[in-house]
C-alpha cells in the first residue's frame, strides 16, 4: 500500500497540530508490523487511549506520537485486529497486528454467496490462490493435485495444454463426469485457461447439500473459482516470472537391434518358420525410436504482471500473463502451448454504498499444436513402440525431399515405417483460440442486509484450426502420394448467463439468525462453425507455413473412368441452441452459532429434454453443531480443543450432460454426416453419381430425463492448540442413478441406441485431512496431509445382460473387449483371463487336460500361458474372464511441507494414488514384427526359465487380454520442491515488500513399481475408464528458476 | 418511505422473475441442421429418400467392413480356403473348417454383419410401416413401387441372414423388443411374400434395361421373380419340403417371364463380365484397356449390389469392402490389384474345368502360369495354392499402383458391383425347374463357355452351376440345397498348401459340417444382450 504525497503532508500537519496541544507528553516512536510476516503496516492509526491523540504510520510502518509511560496505544487498521500496547519505552516499540480473520472467521465462497467457514454445514474444500500459484502449473487444476481430499485429478496426457481428468468423490457415471466450474459466479467457464496468479481462491463443493443450489449441473460436484479483486488502500504491483527446462523422466526400455534379432528368430522357430537371415539384409540399423522422439531441455516459461488497488469507492485488479510450454516430444515445432491472458476486475460503490457495480473480464489468446495422443490409431508416440529397431531414421532415398527413411523396400519389413519421420512430417496443425469470460453486475442494498444482485455474464470463444498433410512415404502402409491436403476451420460461440438473486440476513431476538436467498438464472448457448479443405498447395508454397486454402489449386476433375473427383471439402452450420432456466432458494438458520441448519431447493428446466420431462427439482438439507460452543465443552472441555463441529447433510443434484435433441430420432440425410453418423447415399446406373437418401440413425426416447445423484455426508471439523492443528474428516455415500446412457441395444432394433435413464453407481468414501502449522523462533513450518478412499460399485445397468461393454480393438488390432461396467463391480473394471503361470513341459499340459481343465491355445506347447479355467467347464472362453482390477485409484493422497526461516522458504508437495491397475499395451500383437520392451527378455525359453512371460511366437495366442497386461498403478510423486530466498529485506527501498528468487523442481521423484514411462495415466479409451497405457505422452520433470517481486 | 422502497425493489425482482416465467417457450428450441423423425415421412419426396436409405442399408451390409455374406459363402464352399495373411487370426479357418476350435476366442465373427443386416431391415420396416401416413394423392403406382422395392430389399437381406444362421428373429416392423428366433419356415414365407409383392407391384416398365445407364441397381419385377426362384430352390432343397406358399409352376412361370421379357441376354464373351478378366494392361502409357469389359448394367445383370469409389473415413460408406479381402496378398500385378489374400482357390475346382472351357481363365488367376508367382509375397500368405479368383478382385495399373478412383485408397475405394443374380442363373434355374426349353437354356450357357451340348440332368446342371458361378457366392448354397450329407461330402477334404511358404494342410472334416448343419455362429454379443433369448447354433459353442 502506498500513501500518496498529499496525504503524507496532511499527516505531518496533523501530527504537528496534535504535538502542539500536548506539551507535557514526550515523544514515543516505534513500528507497526504484520504479525505473520513482519512486514510494515503503513497508514495504521495509532491512538493514545487516554488523550485521544492519534497518528498514522508512514510507509515503513513507523510512527511517532506524544505519550507518557503507561499510556495504552490502540492501533487500528482495516482488516486487522485492533492491537493494544502499553508504553514502556520511548523508542523501538514494535506493535504486531494480527489478521482480523482467524481461520474460523474466514469467509468461504458457497453457491451464490459467501459463508463464514465456521457456519458451513456441507463438505467444502478451500484452496487459496497463493497455493495454486506456487505450484507453477499452466493448468490451475494440475496445481490442485494432492491438495484436495476427495478430488481425483489425473493428467490425460503430458502434452502441453492437455486436459485433466477431474473426479470429485469417485466416478458417478459413464457419461460426462466432469464437475461444474463456476468462475466468478458464472457457471460453465474454462478453468484451464485461467492465469494461476489471478486466482484468489478455489472452493470445491463436494457434497450434494453444498452443490444442490446448482441443481442439474452439479451431480459431479462444483468447483467455484474466485479471481482476485483490488482492496482498499495503496496500489500494489506484483511481477512473477519463471523459466525452466523439461526432460522426460524415463524412457521405456525397448529391445535394441541385437535383442530384437534374437527374439524375432526365436519366435520364428517357435512358430515353425525358418530362421531369418538378418546378416544377408543390407541397410539395417540399431535405432532407439523412443529416444529419437523425445527432445532434451524443452523450455517452459511464465510471466505475470498483476496490479491492484482501490479507494473507498472503487477498487481494481488488472493483470497480464504469458505462458509458453514446449513439449518434450518433438520439440516446439511439434508440440507446444502458448497463452496470453488479460484480466480487469473492478468494483465501484454508488449512492453512498446503496448500489455496488462491478465487472470481471478475462481474455485469453491460446495458440497450440501437438501430436496425436488418442487411441492406438491416433497416437503418434505409439509408432516408436511398434517399429523395429532395425529400420534407420534417416536415409538418402530422398523421396519428396524427405531425409527420413522409407521402409517400402526394406529387406526386413516393408511395413515397418518411420515413426519419427511420420511425426516430423505429418504433425502440421495449429489451434488458435480466444476465450472471453466477462460479466457485469450490480448489487443494491436498499436496506441493511438486503442485497439484490443481478449478474450478466458472457463466455465467448472463437477458434481456428489449420492443418496440412504433405506428400510422404514411410512404408507400404504409411504413405500419402496422391495429393497434399490443406484444411482450415473456424468456430465460435457464446453462452449468455443472467442471474438474479435477492438475499436477506436478519435476526430474531439476539440468538436466532436467519439468512435467506432467492434467485433465478437463465442460460443460453449458441455457436457456429465453418470448415473447408482442398488438395494441392501451389508448388511455391508447399509447406505448412503457407497452408491456407487460398494457396491450394485442387479443382474438381474427371478421373480415368470419367467420374467426378471432388477435391474440396466444405461444411458449416450452427451448433444446436441450448437453453436452461432455473429457480432456486436457500434458507439458513443458526442459533448462537451453535446449531446451524441450511436448506436449499433448485428447479431446473433444460432444452435437452422434451416437454413434460424437462423440469427437475433438487432439494438439500444440512445441519451443523458446534460442540465447543456448548457449555459442557466450552467450560471444562478437553484441553487444547478449540473448536469442534459436526456436520450432517443430504441432498440431490442432477446431471444433464448429453447432446441436444437426444429425446428425438434424427434422420440422417446426405448432409452433415460424419464417421459416426454415415451418410445415406446409393449409386444407380453407370455414372458414379450418388443419390441422396435418408434413414433414422438413432431411436428416439421422449422420456429421457435428468440423471440424479443423491448424497449423504457426515463430517467433523476440529481445531486444536490455538488452531495450530486443524483436522477435517468426511464420510459420504453418493448414489448416482438414472444414468444418461446410450446402453447397447440388440442389433435387431436396427438403429443407434437412444439415451435412456438407467444404471446406478454407489460411491462410498472417507476423506481425511490435517494441517499443522506453528512457529518456533524464526522458523515457521507447516505440514499438511490428506487422503481419500473411495469405493465404486455399479448396480442396475438397464441392459438385458446388466453390462455396458467397452469397445474392441483398443489394445492392438482386433483385440477383444477388455473393460466394462457391470452390476456389482466398479465402473470400467478390467475384464480378462487370469493366468496361472506357464506350462513348463508336456507333462504339465497333459496333467492339466486330464484334470478336465480347458486350454485356450489350439496347439498348446510348453512355454504357453496357462489361462485359468475359472468355471472349470473344460474350455477357456469368455465365461472364464474375470475382474482383474480397475484403473481408477481407490486411494488418492497428498502431503505438503512448508518451512520458512528468516528470508528463506522451502516447500515440498507430493501426491499419489493407490489401489489401481494400469494396462500396458505397447506392442501390436497382431504384427509379428512389432518391437517388444525388454520385459520380453525374461520370457520362457525352456523348463523353469519363466513362470510368467510366455515363449515368443508369431501369433498373439499368449497375449489374449489377461493379467499379464496389468501392473500395479500405485505411485507417490514428489511433484514440487521449492527453495526461495527473499532479498527485499536487504534492499533499502521502502515500497519493496517482496523480492524473492527461487528454484523449483517438479516431478523429480516418482516412487512406483510401474515400469512404463509415467504411472499417472488418466487416459482411457472411453471417458469412464483410466489407466490405459498405449504409449502415453509422459509428464516431464521440470527444473525452473523464478522471481516474485511485490511493491 | 423505507417500506415503499422495499416494495419497489421486490416488485423489480418479481418482474425479473416474471420475465423468465415464460420459460417453457424459452426452452423450446429446434435443431437447425438436422431433420427429426416427427417431421419426416410426410411427402412422396420423403418416401423416395427413405427408399434410397433402404438401398444404402443394403449396400452397407457389404461396405461396412464386416464379415460379408459373399466372402463367407466362398470360404464355406469347396471353391476356396480361408487363407488370409499368415499371422492373421484364424477366424477364416474356423469358418472354412466349420470348427471353432481353430480360433476358440472368436465368438463374434458375425456381430457386425448381423447388425448391418438388421439395420438395413429396420430401414425397410420403418419405411413400409410409415407408408400409410404419407400422402401419395392418387399416385398408387408410386406407393406400390416404393413398397415393392423396400420389400424386395428386405427379402434379400432376410434371405442372406436365414441362410447364414437359419434361426433368426423375424421383424416386420421396427421394435426394440427382445425378439426370439423364428421358425425358418416363417422367415422363408415372409421372404416369398415380399418377393411376390415386389414382382406384382413394381411395373415392368419402371426401370427398363434401355435406361440401365441411369437405373442399373434398381429393383425390377424381374429381379424379384428371379430371386424367388433362388429362394424356392434353396428352401425346398435344404428342407425337402414344399410348403412355402408358392408353387413350383408359379416360380417357373416367373423365370419364363424374365426370359420372355426380352430385357436380358447373355453377354457374348464370358470374360467380359469381369473387370480383371477383361482388362488388358498397357505398360507403355501405364493404363488398362477396359474396352473388353461389358460394363455395369450389361444385359446379363438382373440385379446388382452397387458400389462407388467415394468411400472415406468421414461418413461415406459406399465401397466394396469385401473385394479387398479377395485380392492377392500384398501384391499388385496388373491388371490384378493387391488385397488381403483371403479365399485361395482350391486346385480341385481349377482341375474340374474342361480344357476348352473359357471360364477357367476368366475365373481363376493362375499365379504360376501367368508369371506372377515370382513377385508374389508368398511368405505372408496363408494356405497358398497357386490360384486365386479373378472375378472379384481389385485391379492395378502396370506401374504396380492400385487402380481405384476416389481417394485412391485400395482398402476402401473398391467399386466393382456385386452381381447378385445374372441371366445365366435365370436360364439354369428355369432348366432345373423343368422348363419346356430346358435343353435350349442349358446349351446357351454352355455354348458361351465354348462347350458343346450336354444332357439336362439335375447332376449336370449342378456341375455346370459350379463352373459357371464359381466365386459368385452361389456354390455353397447350391451344395447345401442338395442336402447336408451331399454338401459335407463335397466340402470335406485334405489339401496340401503353403502357409508362410512352409508346408501346411487344410483339413476339413465332414463331421463338423454335419454338426453345424451348415449354419454359422450367432454373434455372442447378441446372445449376451438378449440374455440368452437368442440361442447359439449347434457346433459353435
Amino acid at each position: 500500500m502506498r500513501i500518496t504525497q498529499p496525504l503524507k503532508k496532511f499527516c505531518c500537519i496533523l501530527l504537528l497540530t496534535i504535538a502542539a496541544q500536548v506539551a507535557h507528553a514526550q515523544s514515543v516512536s516505534g513500528t507497526v508490523v504484520f504479525d505473520d510476516d513482519g512486514e510494515p503496516v503503513p497508514g495504521a492509526t495509532v491512538r493514545v487511549r487516554a488523550s485521544g491523540v492519534a497518528a498514522l504510520t508512514d510507509a515503513a510502518g513507523k510512527f511517532d506520537i506524544k505519550a507518557v509511560t503507561g499510556d495504552v496505544l490502540e492501533v487500528t487498521f482495516v482488516g486487522l485486529k485492533t492491537a493494544e500496547h502499553t508504553v514502556n519505552a520511548t523508542t523501538g516499540i514494535v506493535i504486531r497486528m494480527l489478521s482480523e480473520q482467524s481461520v474460523l472467521d474466514e469467509v468461504v465462497v458457497v453457491g451464490y454467496g459467501v459463508q463464514k467457514k465456521k457456519l458451513v454445514t456441507g463438505a467444502n474444500l478451500n484452496v487459496s490462490g497463493e497455493l495454486v500459484q506456487k505450484q507453477n502449473q499452466v493448468n490451475p487444476l494440475q496445481a490442485l493435485q494432492g491438495q484436495a481430499a476427495g478430488v481425483t485429478i489425473l493428467s490425460t496426457s503430458g502434452q502441453p495444454g492437455a486436459g485433466m481428468k477431474v473426479n470429485i468423490r469417485g466416478l458417478g457415471t459413464i457419461g460426462n463426469s466432469d464437475p461444474l466450474y463456476v468462475i466468478d459466479g458464472i457457471p460453465g467457464g474454462d478453468i484451464s485457461v485461467l492465469n494461476p496468479a489471478d486466482i484468489q481462491s478455489i472452493d470445491v463443493l463436494k457434497d450434494a447439500a453444498s452443490a444442490a443450489i446448482y441443481g442439474a449441473q452439479a451431480a459431479n460436484g462444483v468447483v467455484l473459482v474466485t479471481t482476485r479483486s483490488g482492496g482498499k488502500g495503496r496500489g500494489q504491483v506484483s511481477f512473477d516470472s519463471y523459466v525452466g527446462v523439461q526432460n522426460p523422466i524415463r524412457l521405456a526400455p525397448m529391445l535394441n537391434a541385437q535383442e530384437y534379432r534374437t527374439i524375432m528368430n526365436e519366435q520364428a522357430l517357435n512358430s515353425g518358420a525358418a530362421l531369418i537371415d538378418f546378416d544377408g539384409m543390407s541397410g539395417l540399423a540399431d535405432t532407439d525410436w523412443l529416444a529419437q522422439m523425445f527432445v532434451k531441455n524443452a523450455a517452459t516459461q511464465n510471466h505475470s504482471l498483476n496490479i491492484s488497488g482501490g479507494s473507498d469507492v472503487s477498487s481494481y485488479a488488472i493483470s497480464f500473463n504469458r505462458i509458453d510450454q514446449e513439449g518434450v516430444i518433438g520439440g516446439k515445432a511439434i508440440s507446444n502451448y502458448q497463452r496470453y491472458g488479460f484480466r480487469v476486475n473492478t468494483e465501484h460503490k454508488l449512492y453512498k454504498e446503496v448500489l455496488k457495480v462491478g465487472q470481471h473480464l478475462n481474455f485469453n489468446y491460446i495458440r497450440n499444436n501437438g501430436i496425436s495422443v488418442g487411441n492406438q490409431y491416433n497416437n503418434t508416440l505409439r509408432g516408436a513402440f511398434i517399429t523395429s529397431p532395425l529400420s534407420p531414421v534417416f536415409s538418402d532415398n530422398n523421396k519428396y525431399n524427405s531425409p527420413y527413411n522409407d521402409t517400402s523396400d526394406s529387406p526386413w519389413y516393408n511395413g515397418d515405417g518411420n515413426p519419427y519421420g511420420q511425426m516430423m512430417t505429418n504433425s502440421n496443425n495449429r489451434n488458435d483460440s480466444q476465450r472471453l469470460m466477462a460479466d457485469l453486475y450490480g448489487e443494491l442494498q436498499p436496506i441493511r442486509n438486503l442485497r439484490i444482485k443481478s449478474v450478466f455474464g458472457i463466455n465467448y470463444y472463437a477458434g481456428e484450426y489449420r492443418s496440412f498433410q504433405p506428400l510422404y512415404r514411410f512404408s507400404v502402409y504409411s504413405f500419402n502420394e496422391n495429393h497434399t491436403t490443406t484444411g482450415q476451420s473456424m468456430s465460435k460461440g457464446h453462452t449468455l448467463t443472467w442471474t438474479n438473486t435477492a438475499s436477506y440476513d436478519f435476526s430474531v431476538g439476539t440468538h436466532h439468525h436467519f439468512d435467506v436467498l432467492l434467485g433465478m438464472e437463465s442460460q443460453r448457448y449458441q455457436g457456429t462453425y465453418l470448415l473447408a479443405s482442398n488438395w494441392n498447395l501451389l508448388s511455391q508454397f508447399d509447406d505448412f507455413a503457407y497452408a491456407y486454402l487460398d494457396n491450394t489449386t485442387g479443382k474438381a476433375h474427371l478421373d480415368a473412368d470419367g467420374n467426378v473427383v471432388e477435391t474440396r471439402g466444405i461444411g458449416g452450420g450452427p451448433e444446436n441452441l441450448y437453453r436452461r432456466a432455473s429457480y432456486f432458494g436457500r434458507v439458513g438458520y443458526n442459533y448462537q452459532e451453535k446449531y446451524m441448519f441450511n436448506a436449499t431447493l433448485r428447479a431446473d428446466g433444460s432444452s435437452k429434454f422434451a416437454r413434460g420431462n424437462r423440469w427437475g427439482y433438487f432439494p438439500s438439507f444440512s445441519a451443523g453443531w458446534v460442540l465447543t460452543n456448548e457449555d459442557f465443552l466450552a467450560g471444562n472441555g478437553i484441553s487444547g480443543l478449540d473448536f469442534l463441529k459436526l456436520r450432517l447433510s443430504w441432498g440431490q443434484v442432477g446431471n444433464q450432460s448429453i447432446d441436444d435433441f437426444q429425446f428425438a430420432s434424427p434422420i440422417n440425410t446426405s448432409t452433415g454426416f460424419s464417421s459416426s453418423d454415415p451418410a445415406a447415399f446409393y449409386v444407380f446406373g453407370t455414372s458414379k453419381t450418388n443419390v441422396p437418401g435418408a434413414y433414422p440413425s438413432r431411436l428416439s426416447n421422449p422420456d429421457v430425463r435428468w440423471e440424479t445423484s443423491e448424497q449423504t455426508n457426515l463430517g467433523v471439523d476440529a481445531h486444536f492448540l490455538n488452531s495450530r492443528l486443524e483436522l477435517y474428516a468426511d464420510y459420504y455415500i453418493k448414489t448416482t442413478k438414472d444414468w444418461l446412457v446410450q446402453a447397447p441395444i440388440l442389433a435387431t432394433a436396427g438403429a443407434g441406441a437412444p439415451y435412456i435413464n438407467g444404471g446406478d453407481v454407489k460411491n462410498t468414501g472417507l476423506e481425511l485431512s490435517f494441517l499443522w502449522k506453528d512457529k518456533s523462533g524464526d522458523l515457521g513450518y507447516r505440514v499438511g496431509a490428506n487422503g481419500a478412499y473411495n469405493k465404486n460399485e455399479v448396480g442396475n445397468i438397464p441392459t438385458e445382460d446388466g453390462i455396458i461393454h467397452g469397445p474392441t480393438g483398443q489394445l492392438f488390432d482386433n483385440s477383444d473387449e477388455f473393460y466394462r461396467a457391470q452390476n456389482g463391480l466398479p465402473i470400467g473394471y478390467f475384464w480378462g483371463y487370469k493366468t496361472d503361470g506357464i506350462f513348463q513341459n508336456t507333462a504339465e499340459i497333459e496333467a492339466w487336460k486330464s484334470a478336465g481343465k480347458g486350454i485356450l491355445q489350439p496347439e498348446v506347447k510348453p512355454g504357453d500361458v496357462r489361462y485359468a479355467d475359472v468355471n472349470g467347464d473344460g474350455k477357456i472362453d469368455a465365461s472364464d474372464k474375470v475382474n482383474l482390477g480397475v484403473g481408477m485409484p481407490k486411494f488418492v493422497f497428498g502431503f505438503n511441507v512448508g518451512l520458512d526461516y528468516k528470508n528463506f522458504d522451502f516447500s515440498v508437495v507430493a501426491n499419489g494414488v493407490a489401489g489401481n491397475k494400469i494396462v500396458q499395451s505397447y506392442r501390436n500383437h497382431a504384427n509379428k514384427q512389432a518391437n517388444y520392451t525388454t520385459a520380453i527378455l525374461q520370457r520362457w525359453t525352456g523348463e523353469g526359465t519363466s513362470d510368467r512371460i510366455p515363449r515368443v511366437t508369431e501369433t498373439n495366442v499368449n497375449w489374449q487380454f489377461s493379467d499379464l497386461y496389468l501392473q500395479k498403478g500405485d505411485f507417490l510423486r514428489i511433484s514440487n520442491v521449492t527453495l526461495g530466498y527473499d532479498l527485499s529485506k536487504l534492499i533499502k527501498w521502502e515500497y519493496l515488500s517482496q523480492l524473492r528468487l527461487y528454484v523449483q523442481a517438479q516431478n523429480v521423484f516418482t516412487f512406483t513399481r510401474y515400469d512404463g514411462m509415467d504411472p499417472e495415466i488418466g487416459y482411457g479409451t472411453s471417458g469412464w475408464v483410466s489407466g490405459i497405457d498405449l504409449g502415453y505422452y509422459p509428464r516431464p520433470k521440470i527444473y525452473l528458476v523464478g522471481l516474485n517481486v511485490k511493491f | 418511505m423505507k417500506m415503499k422502497k422495499i416494495k419497489t425493489y421486490l416488485l423489480t425482482l418479481g418482474m425479473l422473475t416474471g420475465l423468465a416465467g415464460c420459460s417453457e417457450s424459452f426452452l423450446d428450441v429446434n435443431p437447425m441442421t438436422s431433420v427429426l423423425d416427427n417431421n419426416f415421412y410426410k411427402t412422396v419426396a420423403d418416401a423416395e429418400m427413405a427408399l434410397i436409405g433402404c438401398y444404402d442399408g443394403f449396400q452397407r451390409t457389404s461396405s461396412n467392413g464386416n464379415m460379408s455374406f459373399y466372402v463367407t459363402s466362398e470360404v464355406l464352399s469347396d471353391n476356396t480356403f480361408g487363407a488370409t495373411g499368415n499371422t492373421d487370426g484364424r477366424a477364416y479357418q474356423a469358418l472354412d473348417r466349420f470348427d471353432i476350435a481353430q480360433s476358440p476366442s472368436d465368438n463374434n465373427i458375425f456381430n457386425g454383419t448381423w447388425a448391418d443386416y438388421y439395420s438395413g431391415i429396420f430401414r425397410c420396416n420403418t419405411l413400409i410401416n410409415k407408408l400409410d401416413g404419407i400422402d401419395f394423392g392418387n399416385d398408387a403406382a408410386t406407393r406400390n413401387r416404393i413398397e415393392g422395392e423396400a420389400r424386395f430389399l428386405r427379402a434379400l437381406m432376410y434371405f442372406d441372414l436365414v441362410r447364414l444362421f437359419e434361426k433368426i428373429p423375424l421383424l416386420t416392423e421396427p421394435t426394440t423388443d427382445n425378439v426370439p428366433q423364428a421358425d425358418p419356415l416363417q422367415v422363408y414365407k415372409q421372404i416369398a411374400e415380399d418377393l411376390k409383392f415386389a414382382a406384382a407391384n413394381i411395373a415392368a416398365t419402371a426401370y427398363p434395361k434401355a435406361d440401365a445407364a441411369t437405373n442399373d441397381g434398381r429393383v425390377t419385377p424381374f429381379a424379384a421373380k428371379a430371386m424367388l426362384a433362388r429362394v424356392y430352390l434353396f428352401y425346398t432343397g435344404y428342407y425337402a419340403k414344399d410348403d412355402l406358399g408358392v408353387s413350383k409352376a408359379e416360380v417357373l412361370q416367373g423365370l419364363e417371364d424374365v426370359i420372355s421379357s426380352g430385357e436380358y441376354g447373355l453377354v457374348e464373351e464370358y470374360k467380359a463380365l469381369w473387370p480383371a478378366a477383361s482388362y488388358v494392361p498397357n505398360a507403355a502409357d501405364n493404363t488398362l484397356d477396359k474396352s473388353g469389359y461389358a460394363g455395369m448394367g450389361n444385359r446379363e445383370t438382373v440385379f446388382a449390389q452397387k458400389f462407388n469409389n467415394t468411400q472415406n473415413y468421414d461418413g461415406m460408406l459406399d465401397g466394396n469392402r469385401w473385394l479387398v479381402m479377395m485380392g492377392m496378398r500384398n501384391t499388385n500385378y496388373a491388371p490384378y490389384g493387391k488385397g488381403w489374400g483371403a479365399c485361395t482357390v482350391n486346385p480341385r475346382l481349377v482341375n474340374s474345368f474342361e480344357a476348352a472351357d473359357k471360364r477357367r481363365t476368366a475365373s481363376v488367376i493362375d499365379l504360376e502360369r501367368e508369371g506372377i508367382a515370382g513377385s508374389f509375397d508368398i511368405k505372408d500368405q496363408r494356405e497358398y495354392t497357386g490360384y486365386t479368383n479373378k472375378k472379384y478382385t481389385p485391379v492395378a495399373l502396370p506401374d504396380g499402383t492400385s487402380d481405384t478412383g476416389g481417394s485412391n485408397d485400395f482398402q476402401i475405394s473398391q467399386d466393382q458391383d456385386f452381381i447378385v443374380i445374372r441371366y445365366a442363373d435365370v436360364l439354369l434355374m428355369a432348366a432345373e425347374l423343368g422348363s419346356a426349353n430346358a435343353q435350349v437354356y442349358f446349351d446357351a450357357v454352355r455354348a458361351r463357355a465354348g462347350l458343346g451340348s450336354r444332357a439336362v440332368t439335375r447332376e449336370n446342371l449342378l456341375e455346370e452351376r459350379k463352373l459357371e458361378f464359381a466365386f459368385e457366392g452361389i456354390r455353397y448354397w447350391d451344395l447345401l440345397r442338395q442336402g447336408l450329407s451331399t454338401a459335407a461330402a463335397a466340402i470335406a477334404q485334405t489339401q496340401n498348401v503353403l502357409s508362410g511358404n512352409a508346408a501346411d494342410q487344410v483339413v476339413i472334416k465332414a463331421e463338423n459340417i454335419s454338426k453345424t448343419r451348415g449354419f454359422m455362429q450367432i454373434p455372442n454379443t447378441q446372445i449376451t444382450l438378449s440374455k440368452g433369448v437368442l440361442v447359439q447354433n449347434p457346433g459353435w459353442n
